[in-house]
């Protein structure tokens, strides 16, 4: 972790010690939420998108100000069926889907994939029902952290591979189809990496804050630095950081939420400037859809949809 | 044994494993602070639900909440660790070893046996009616290597073989099964069931069909009252499994409780899935399978034969985890510089 990020995470929970949470709305005007708005969001979230529940987490991380089993908001085995990185050379990104355009230019929500010639674009425009993966050369094999290269002193489990008395040949025993195809570290297998997608409340910039903790098509733990590969590359490194999840141990990947309540803000007054009243118990909705622009494979739910038209300006 | 109808075996997709670093974590913890080298077997909880999209099976899952509380204040933890739709409590049980020797060294086989007959002792006491998830009952073996913050771990997820096995007289999408006015009746009776809070992590029930085609779930212990009345009635489970082709592990010990305990030799089953947490019956299989129940299993004290430890990418192999990068304290130092 860079310097600069450590320092402004010390001043972070300073504030956030000192500083009670919010408790007047401020939803319109700032888009951000309280923690009572939170809650109200969340607990719609999981009434109307049963994949989501919310979870009380490591009793020691748990915070006072939220109820003990509600502290943040998970779906599991949500699946990713390509890499975002993979994609974003093959077409052009959910160019329909980006509401605004930043003036700034400081990339929360610019297109993140530039147009290609278009009958390129329209030939290679990738089903994303499909689970045949298009071999591309930018995608790696999928290490885990087994047998990492710095771990030599992991015995290597080969040698520890059973003799066929003890698994018993089983006429009734699916075997799975990658034993026919070939070894697991080749390309040819299936990509599908699952993830779990978890939303807390970030007391400091008064928002809701997404965490990714994905795994291989094994089911083994992904490092963070690969779920990079999931994230568009236009978020990757810059928004999207590895760091500590408030309820959970380990390092996981976060969109940072600096920037979260000014981009809410924008949704929200486009919504307005079209005379629809936004209601404070879908903000997680609308969250969850502009998340979507940075995780575009991820296929999490948030199924309620909204009539916001094409792209703003 | 000659059988008319004699179709293919009826295989099933086996379960699968998944660790959250939350359970090394705890597990870690405990060992350090709490077990020291007592290596006796600890009862944990393992989480499931039913597969929620076409292309991903769902898993058995461990989290930090599948092993007893780490802190020594005994909290409110009980009722927070309790299922939820999304994760079904399943009972297992963890033999870690203190060295890598002694892991190597376990008795796998009877190991396996020892749950087989815990679930085989559940379905002639009728515990299994009462208390289905213990059908799925699972076990994992380890050992924490916690100088290098590596886990090597194997589960297995015994299954009752059935002898001769079972054999498939067909197997389809659930939409092609019913009627549409019967659809939409399972759909809405299955919503229910896992809406409630009471049922929603109770991953076996039936489901009966009236002649006017209105369907509703029960619990198995509510299977004398579905008999007569001319009911159509199907034996559902929460399938993990997304394959159209297969039905899921749960199945294997339902059937095995089915022909034990109701003497039943043509079975009509629901593997029950959903997508984006609703019933999906497109995705949702129904079968028939054909068993001939052994004799011998009219006898308690007769133990089946078991199998269901877990294959490492198709091989018969633990698997390893090195969690030092969120584990060992220089590593933590240096990252944190």
């Amino acid at each position: 972790m860079v310097l600069s990020q450590k320092l402004h995470e010390a001043f972070k929970g300073t504030v956030e010690r000192i500083t009670g949470p919010r408790t007047v709305s401020a939803f319109k005007e700032k888009g951000v939420l309280s923690v009572s708005e939170f809650i109200l969001a969340g607990d719609n979230l999981v009434s109307k998108c049963p994949t989501w529940s919310w979870e009380s987490g490591e009793p020691s991380k748990r915070k006072s100000y939220l109820p003990a089993e509600k502290q943040y908001l998970i779906t599991r085995n949500v699946p990713c069926l390509r890499r975002a990185a993979s994609v974003e050379e093959e077409y052009e990104a959910a160019g329909g889907e980006i509401l605004l355009d930043n003036e700034d230019n400081d990339g929360w929500l610019a297109t993140h994939g530039k147009p290609k010639d278009k009958n390129d674009v329209e030939e290679n425009l990738p089903s994303m029902e499909s689970v045949e993966i298009s071999k591309n050369k930018t995608v790696k094999a999928i290490p885990s952290y087994f047998g990492g290269d710095d771990e030599e002193d992991i015995p290597d489990m080969a040698d520890y591979e059973e003799a066929d008395n003890v698994i018993e040949t089983d006429a009734a025993t699916l075997q799975p189809t990658y034993l026919v195809a070939n070894e697991p570290d080749d390309d040819n297998i299936l990509r599908t990496r699952t993830y779990d997608v978890s939303i807390t409340y970030d007391k400091y910039y008064q928002t809701p804050r997404v965490w990714l903790t994905g795994y291989d098509e094994s089911r083994m733990l992904l490092q963070p630095e690969l779920v990079l590969e999931d994230v568009s590359q236009d978020h990757a490194h810059k928004t999207v950081t590895i760091e500590d999840h408030p309820h959970l141990p380990g390092k996981h990947a976060s969109v940072h939420p600096c920037r979260h309540g000014a981009v809410m803000k924008k949704i929200i007054d486009v919504l307005m400037s079209r005379g629809v009243e936004p209601e404070v118990d879908k903000y997680l909705f609308l969250f969850l859809k502009f998340v979507a622009s940075v995780i575009p494979t991820i296929e999490y739910d948030y199924t309620m949809d909204f009539d916001l038209g094409s792209s703003s300006n | 044994m000659a059988r008319e109808e004699s179709g293919p075996i009826l295989q099933f997709a086996p379960f699968q494993s998944s660790v959250d670093e939350g359970f090394w974590h705890r597990l870690s913890s405990l060992k350090l602070n709490k077990f020291g080298i007592d290596d006796s077997p600890i009862p944990i909880t393992g989480f499931y639900a039913p597969c929620s999209h076409s292309q991903v099976s769902n898993h058995l899952t461990l989290l930090a909440e599948s092993l007893p509380s780490d802190s020594n204040e005994e909290s409110s933890a009980e009722t927070i660790a309790r299922g939820n739709r999304n994760r079904c409590s399943v009972p297992g049980i963890l033999y870690n070893s203190n060295t890598w020797e002694s892991f190597l060294a376990l008795d796998k086989h009877s190991l396996l046996k020892a749950e087989a007959e815990k679930i085989w002792d559940d379905i002639h006491t009728g515990k299994a009616v009462e208390n289905c998830a213990a059908l799925s009952r699972f076990l994992l073996i380890s050992f924490a290597d916690l100088k290098k913050w590596t886990f090597h771990y194997w589960f297995a997820f015994p299954a009752l073989v059935l002898d001769p096995p079972a054999t498939l007289v067909d197997l389809k999408p659930a939409s092609q099964f019913f009627t549409l006015q019967e659809a939409e009746s399972v759909s809405g009776a299955c919503n229910e069931w896992r809406n409630s809070s009471a049922t929603a992590d109770v991953p076996f029930f039936l489901v009966s069909l009236s002649s006017d085609s209105r369907a509703t779930v029960r619990h198995l212990k509510d299977w004398e009252i579905c008999q007569g009345d001319g009911e159509k009635l199907l034996f559902a489970f929460y399938d993990p499994c997304h394959l159209p082709s297969h039905p899921g592990w749960p199945l294997r010990n339902f059937l095995a409780l089915i022909c034990s305990r109701w003497n039943l030799q043509r079975v009509q089953f629901l593997c029950y899935r959903e997508n984006r947490g609703f019933a999906d019956l497109g995705l949702s299989l129904v079968g028939e399978a054909l068993i001939t129940v052994p004799q011998e299993w009219r006898d308690r004290q007769f133990a089946p034969n078991a199998v269901g430890w877990e294959l490492n990418k198709g091989r018969k192999l633990p698997r390893s985890i090195n969690l030092a990068k969120s584990m060992d304290p220089t590593r933590l130092a240096i990252s944190a510089a």
